[in-house]
C-alpha cells in the first residue's frame, strides 16, 4: 500500500488504554493520539498533555463583552440620542448592568465553543482514520491509539510490534 | 416522615445504570428509537402536534391581520395571557440548564441520563416563550426595533426598560443553550454517523458531527469548553429569570415591587421545569425502553429537587405575605387580601393548592417512587405555576386607584395561541426523539464504573453513581 | 495515582496532648472577655455606641456559626462525599451556637438603645409603627429571640452529637438519621434565620422593609462560613493535624464554593439595591439614602469592589483555589469585608452623619470572635477532627477534582 497514515491499535477497556498511553508517552512518541468513546479520566496526564489554554481566551472574551455591552449602552443612551426616561440619569449604569451581563456571557460562551472548535481544527469532515472500518467502534465501545507515520520514531514494523506488546486486541496500518 | 423503605447503602453510590449494561449496550439502547421503524404512535403524535402548530399559525395569522384587540388585554390589565405564557415557558426551560450546567458543577452524575432530553426541552420552551414578545407588540414586522441597530426612526432601544433586558437575556439564553446542547451532541452525532446505514443518515449525522473522531487531544479541550459553558450557563440561567422578574419588580405596583422577586422567580422556574421534565420523562423512558438508563433513582432525585424548589417558592410566598403586613402599607396589605378573597380568588387558591399543598406529598418516599402519582403531581406543579403568573398579572385589575379598577377575560384567541405553542413544542419534541439521541450516550458511558481506568484497583467506594 | 482509602497511620486526627490547641479555650476565652469588657469600659459615656458595636460583632460571629449549620445540613441533605474530611471542623463551628445564646445577653440588654425607634412605642404617634406593633413589641420580640436560639441549639447539637457518636460506634444509622433530619432542619433553619435577621437588623429601621432581607444575611453568612472553614482547616494543618487527608482537591472545592457564594451574595445585594433604586419610592430608598452621604457611600463602594470585584477575580483562577496560601489570603480578606458588610447594615442607624470607626468596634469584634474560637477549640479537643468512621470517608479521601 502507499505510505500509511499511521498504526492503529485497538483496546477493550479504559484501564487498558490508560496504561498503554503511559507507555507510549514514556517511549517518547510525539505524533500520536488516543481515541475513546468518552473522555477517560486522567488520560491527559497519561499522555503527557499540557493544560488547555482555552480558559484564558474565554476570560478575555468575557471582559471584552463587559466593555462592549457597557460602551454600547453608554453611547446609545448618554451620547448619541439622549432620551429622558423616568428622570433616570442618561448614563444609568445600574440599569445597564443586565444587558452588559448578558453580552458578557454571550461573548464568553461563543469564544468557548468556537475557540474549542478552532483549537481542535473542527469541522474536519475528511480524515484518514474515518476510513477505517474498525475505527468506527471508537465512538461506540473500543479504545484506540494511533501513532502517526509522521512521527520521527515511527517504523511500520517496529511500531506495530510495540503496540502489540501493549496488549492491543488488534493493530492495523491505516492508509493515508 | 416515613422511614425509607429502600435504604441506600452509605459507603457506595446507587448504580446509575440499573440493571447494569455494557458500554455497547448503552449505545444500542439510545440508538434504537432512531433506528427502528417509526411506530404508528409516533406518526399520530406528530400529526397531533402539527395540528396544534396549525392552530398557532391560524391564531397568530388572525392576530397580525386584525390586531391585539382579539386578545382580552385592556386597560388596566394591559398584560394578560401573553406575558403569563411567556414567563411560563421561559421558566420551564430553566430546568434543562439547571440539569446540564448546575448539576454538572456539583458533580451530580445522575444528570447524565436526563440532560440531553431536558436541554432539548429548554430550547423548545425558549422558542415558545420568545414567540410571545414577538407577536404581542402589535406591529410584529417592526420587531427589529428592539435590536441595537440603526433604524428609520433613528432611535436606539430603551436600555432602561426591563422589557428590553428580556430581549437580550432570553436571546442570549436561547443561543447559549443551543450552543451548549450542540456541543454535547457532537460526540453522540459521531456515534450515529458511525452506525448509519442509509445515505441520508450518513449525510445528516456526518455533517453535524463535524468530523469528530473521538481524539483525546480533542476531548481535552472539549471537556474544558464544557466546564466553561456550565460555569457560564449557571449565572446565565439565574440572570434570565431574574431579568424576567424585573419586568414586574422594577415597577411601583404593590404585589409586584418586592425585592425577593429575582431569586423567587428563579426557584419557581426550576420548580416548574422539573415538573415538565418529569411529565415528559416518565412517559418517554417507558415508550423508548430507557428505564435502565433513567432509573427510579433518577426520577426520585428529580422529585426531591421539585420538593426543594417548591419549598423555596413557599418560603417566598410567606415572606411576601409577612412583609406586606409588616410594611404597614395599606395598598400592599390590600393586594394580598384581594388575591385571596377578591374576584380572582379561585386562581389564587388553585396556585396555593398546586404549588404548596400538592408537593408536600413528595416528602414520602413511596410517593417519590410511584410514577403514576408523580406524573399527576408534575402536571399540577405546572398548572400551579401558570396560576402563579396569572395571579401576579391580575394584580393590575386592582391596583392603587379604585377608579382605575377593571377586570380581565381571556378570549378564545388567548387560549388558542397558548394551545398552539404546545404545537410548536411537541412538534420539535417529536422530531427530536426520532432523529437525535435523547440520552447523552458518551456522558452516560463516562459515569459507568468501568469508565474509570483505575476501576480494577479496587476503587469501588470512591466512584460510581450519584 | 491511588489515593488512600483509609487514614494513614501517621496523620494526626485529634488534638494531641502537647498541642497549643489545648490551651486555646482558656486563652481565647480570656482574650474575648477582656476585649468585651474593655469595649464596654471605653464607651462608658456612650453606652449606645457600645451596643451598636456589639450588635455588629454579634451578628458577625453568629453568621459564622449559622453558616456552619447550613453547611452541615446540606452535606447530609445531598449525601455529599467530598466534604467528609472537613465536615467535623464545620460541625465544631456550628456547635458554638449555645455560646451565642449566652452572647445574646448584651444584645438583649442594649435593645432599647439599638432598636430605639420602636422599643418604647407611644401609641398614636406613628401610624406605621402602630400597624406593626403586634409584631414589633418587646414581649413578642424576646419570645421569638428565645425561640430562634433554642431551635439553633437543638439543631446544632442534634447533628453534632450523632456525628461524634459515630466516631466510637461506627454505626451507619447515625448517618441515616442525620440524612432524615436534614430536610425539616433546613426548613426550620430558613425560617429562623430569616426572622432573626428581620428582628435583630431590619427592625433597626422599622419603617423600612425588604422581602429579600433574610436571604441577604444568609448569603453573607455562607460566604463567611466557607472563608472561616478554609482558614480553620488550614490552621489545623499548619499545627500538624489532618495533613495529607485534606489536600488540594478539598481546598479547590472550598475555594469554588467560596467563589460561588461571593457571586450569590453579590446577586442578592444587587437585586435589593437595584429594585429599590429603579422604583425610586421614598419609603424604600430612605434606607440607601442614609447610606449615601457622609462617608457611608464610600463604604458602599468599598463593598462593591471588596466584597465582589476583588474576590471574583482573585478566586477565579484554578491555581488560586488549590494553593493553601492564596486560598487563605482570599478567605481572610472575605472575612474582613463580611464584617464591613454588617457594619454597613447596622451602624448607619447610629452614626447617621458618617462612619466613625473607633477602637470599640475592633474590641467588640475581637471579643466575639475570640469567644467563638474559644468555644470552637473546646469542641475540637473533645472529639476527633475528622469523622473517623463516617461511611463516606473513603470517598472523601480519594476524591479528585476535574
Amino acid at each position: 500500500m502507499n505510505r500509511p497514515y499511521g498504526a492503529l491499535a485497538e483496546f477493550k477497556s479504559a484501564a487498558e488504554i490508560f496504561h498503554a498511553c503511559e507507555k507510549v508517552r514514556d517511549a517518547q512518541y510525539r505524533r500520536w493520539d488516543a481515541h475513546t468513546p468518552f473522555p477517560v479520566h486522567g488520560l491527559d496526564r497519561a499522555m503527557g498533555l499540557p493544560r488547555s489554554k482555552l480558559p484564558i481566551f474565554v476570560c478575555i472574551a468575557g471582559l471584552t463583552g463587559v466593555a462592549a455591552g457597557m460602551t454600547m449602552q453608554w453611547w446609545m443612551s448618554a451620547v448619541d440620542y439622549r432620551v429622558i426616561i423616568a428622570a433616570k440619569p442618561f448614563f444609568s449604569w445600574q440599569a445597564f448592568i443586565p444587558v452588559t451581563f448578558e453580552v458578557m456571557i454571550l461573548f464568553s460562551a461563543a469564544c468557548a465553543v468556537f475557540g474549542m472548535l478552532f483549537i481542535n481544527r473542527l469541522p474536519q469532515w475528511h480524515h484518514s482514520l474515518l476510513k477505517s472500518e474498525r475505527f468506527r467502534r471508537a465512538s461506540d465501545d473500543r479504545f484506540f491509539i494511533c501513532i502517526e507515520a509522521q512521527d520521527a520514531k515511527f517504523d511500520p514494523e517496529q511500531t506495530v510490534q510495540f503496540l502489540k506488546g501493549l496488549g492491543a486486541a488488534s493493530v492495523e496500518l491505516v492508509e493515508e | 416522615m416515613v422511614a425509607q423503605a429502600h435504604p441506600e447503602p452509605l459507603d457506595r453510590r446507587v448504580p446509575l445504570v440499573d440493571p447494569p449494561a455494557t458500554i455497547q449496550q448503552i449505545t444500542e439502547s439510545v440508538a434504537a428509537p432512531m433506528e427502528w421503524k417509526a411506530p404508528l404512535g409516533w406518526w399520530l403524535f406528530l400529526a397531533g402536534s402539527l395540528s396544534c402548530l396549525g392552530i398557532w399559525l391560524g391564531s397568530v395569522g388572525y392576530l397580525f391581520w386584525t390586531g391585539t384587540g382579539v386578545w382580552g388585554v385592556n386597560n388596566p390589565v394591559g398584560w394578560g395571557f401573553d406575558i403569563v405564557n411567556f414567563v411560563w415557558w421561559v421558566g420551564i426551560g430553566h430546568a434543562g440548564t439547571l440539569i446540564s450546567a448546575v448539576l454538572f458543577l456539583f458533580r451530580q452524575k445522575w444528570r447524565t441520563s436526563i440532560n440531553r432530553f431536558s436541554e432539548a426541552m429548554t430550547l423548545f420552551a425558549v422558542v415558545c416563550a420568545l414567540s410571545f414578545p414577538t407577536i404581542h407588540i402589535g406591529r410584529a414586522w417592526l420587531l427589529y426595533w428592539v435590536m441595537p441597530i440603526p433604524n428609520q426612526m433613528a432611535v436606539w432601544p430603551n436600555f432602561r426598560s426591563p422589557l428590553l433586558w428580556d430581549v437580550f437575556a432570553v436571546s442570549v439564553y436561547g443561543s447559549v443553550s443551543a450552543l451548549f446542547w450542540f456541543v454535547g451532541l457532537i460526540p453522540d452525532l459521531a456515534t450515529m454517523r458511525d452506525r448509519a446505514t442509509k445515505k441520508w443518515q450518513q449525510l445528516f449525522y456526518g455533517v453535524l458531527a463535524l468530523g469528530w473522531r473521538s481524539s483525546h487531544r480533542h476531548w481535552q479541550h472539549y471537556e474544558v469548553a464544557y466546564l466553561l459553558l456550565a460555569g457560564l450557563a449557571t449565572p446565565l440561567v439565574l440572570s434570565v429569570h431574574s431579568v424576567v422578574s424585573f419586568d414586574f419588580a422594577v415597577s411601583q405596583i404593590p404585589g409586584w415591587h418586592t425585592t425577593i422577586f429575582p431569586p423567587y422567580f428563579v426557584a419557581g422556574a426550576i420548580f416548574s421545569g422539573f415538573g415538565m421534565v418529569m411529565t415528559l420523562m416518565i412517559i418517554a423512558r417507558s415508550i423508548f425502553k430507557l428505564e435502565h438508563l433513567v432509573t427510579r433513582h433518577h426520577i426520585e432525585n428529580m422529585a426531591k429537587v421539585t420538593l426543594l424548589t417548591g419549598s423555596l417558592v413557599g418560603y417566598a410566598y410567606a415572606m411576601e405575605f409577612f412583609v406586606a403586613w409588616y410594611s404597614g402599607n395599606p395598598y400592599e396589605r390590600f393586594t394580598f387580601i384581594n388575591r385571596m378573597f377578591g374576584p380572582y380568588w379561585w386562581a389564587y387558591w388553585s396556585m396555593i393548592f398546586c404549588n404548596v399543598v400538592v408537593p408536600q406529598a413528595l416528602w414520602f418516599q413511596s410517593v417519590r417512587r410511584n410514577l403514576g402519582v408523580l406524573f399527576v403531581i408534575s402536571i399540577l406543579v405546572n398548572v400551579g405555576m401558570w396560576f402563579e403568573r396569572y395571579v401576579i398579572v391580575l394584580t393590575l385589575a386592582r391596583d392603587t386607584l379604585p377608579s382605575s379598577w377593571g377586570s380581565y377575560s381571556p378570549t378564545i384567541f388567548d387560549f388558542s395561541t397558548y394551545l398552539g405553542t404546545f404545537g410548536i413544542f411537541f412538534t420539535f419534541f417529536t422530531l427530536f426523539v426520532r432523529f437525535l439521541p435523547m440520552v447523552a450516550i458518551a456522558e452516560v458511558k463516562a459515569v459507568l464504573p468501568e469508565a474509570n481506568p483505575h476501576h480494577d484497583d479496587g476503587h469501588h467506594a470512591a466512584h460510581g453513581g450519584h | 495515582m491511588s489515593a488512600p482509602r483509609t487514614i494513614p497511620a501517621d496523620v494526626l486526627t485529634s488534638i494531641s496532648a502537647n498541642s497549643r490547641w489545648q490551651r486555646f479555650p482558656l486563652i481565647f476565652g480570656v482574650v474575648g472577655v477582656v476585649c468585651l469588657a474593655a469595649a464596654f469600659g471605653l464607651s462608658a459615656s456612650t453606652v449606645e455606641r457600645f451596643h451598636f458595636s456589639y450588635l455588629v460583632a454579634y451578628m458577625y460571629g453568629l453568621s459564622l456559626a449559622l453558616g456552619a449549620l447550613f453547611f452541615v445540613i446540606v452535606q447530609f441533605l445531598t449525601k455529599a462525599g467530598w466534604s467528609v474530611v472537613v465536615r467535623r471542623v464545620a460541625e465544631n463551628m456550628m456547635g458554638t451556637l449555645p455560646l451565642f445564646a449566652i452572647l445574646f445577653v448584651p444584645v438583649a440588654i442594649g435593645l432599647h438603645h439599638t432598636h430605639h425607634h420602636w422599643w418604647h412605642l407611644v401609641p398614636g404617634k406613628d401610624p406605621i409603627l402602630d400597624a406593626k406593633a403586634p409584631y414589633l413589641n418587646p414581649t413578642f420580640f424576646f419570645a421569638r429571640a428565645i425561640l430562634y436560639l433554642v431551635i439553633w441549639t437543638l439543631l446544632s447539637q442534634a447533628f453534632l452529637r450523632r456525628s461524634v457518636a459515630q466516631d466510637q460506634s461506627g454505626n451507619p444509622e447515625e448517618t441515616r438519621r442525620q440524612q432524615w433530619m436534614a430536610p425539616p432542619a433546613l426548613g426550620l433553619y430558613a425560617l429562623t434565620v430569616t426572622f432573626a435577621a428581620v428582628d435583630w437588623m431590619k427592625s433597626l429601621d422599622p419603617h423600612w422593609f425588604s422581602t429579600i432581607w433574610g436571604v441577604y444575611y444568609f448569603a453573607g453568612s455562607v460566604v463567611a462560613l466557607f472563608a472561616m472553614l478554609s482558614l480553620l482547616v488550614l490552621w489545623l494543618q499548619r499545627d500538624g493535624f489532618i495533613r495529607k487527608i485534606v489536600n488540594q482537591e478539598h481546598y479547590h472545592d472550598l475555594g469554588k464554593l467560596l467563589f460561588g457564594f461571593v457571586i450569590f451574595w453579590s446577586y442578592i445585594a444587587f437585586s435589593q439595591y437595584f429594585l429599590i433604586w429603579y422604583a425610586n419610592l421614598p419609603e424604600e430608598t430612605i434606607w440607601y439614602a442614609h447610606r449615601s452621604h457622609g462617608g457611608w457611600e464610600s463604604m458602599g463602594l468599598m463593598l462593591v469592589i471588596g466584597h465582589f470585584a476583588i474576590p471574583f477575580f482573585f478566586l477565579l483562577p484554578r491555581a488560586m483555589k488549590r494553593n493553601p496560601v492564596t486560598l487563605a489570603a482570599g478567605a481572610g480578606w472575605l472575612l474582613w469585608v463580611h464584617y464591613l458588610d454588617l457594619y454597613y447594615l447596622i451602624m448607619p442607624v447610629h452614626s447617621t452623619g458618617g462612619p466613625q470607626p473607633s477602637i470599640v468596634d475592633l474590641l467588640t469584634l475581637f471579643g466575639v470572635v475570640a469567644c467563638f474560637l474559644a468555644a470552637f477549640a473546646f469542641l475540637a479537643k473533645r472529639s476527633a477532627l475528622v469523622p473517623v468512621k463516617d461511611p463516606r470517608l473513603a470517598e472523601s479521601l480519594a476524591f479528585e477534582n476535574l
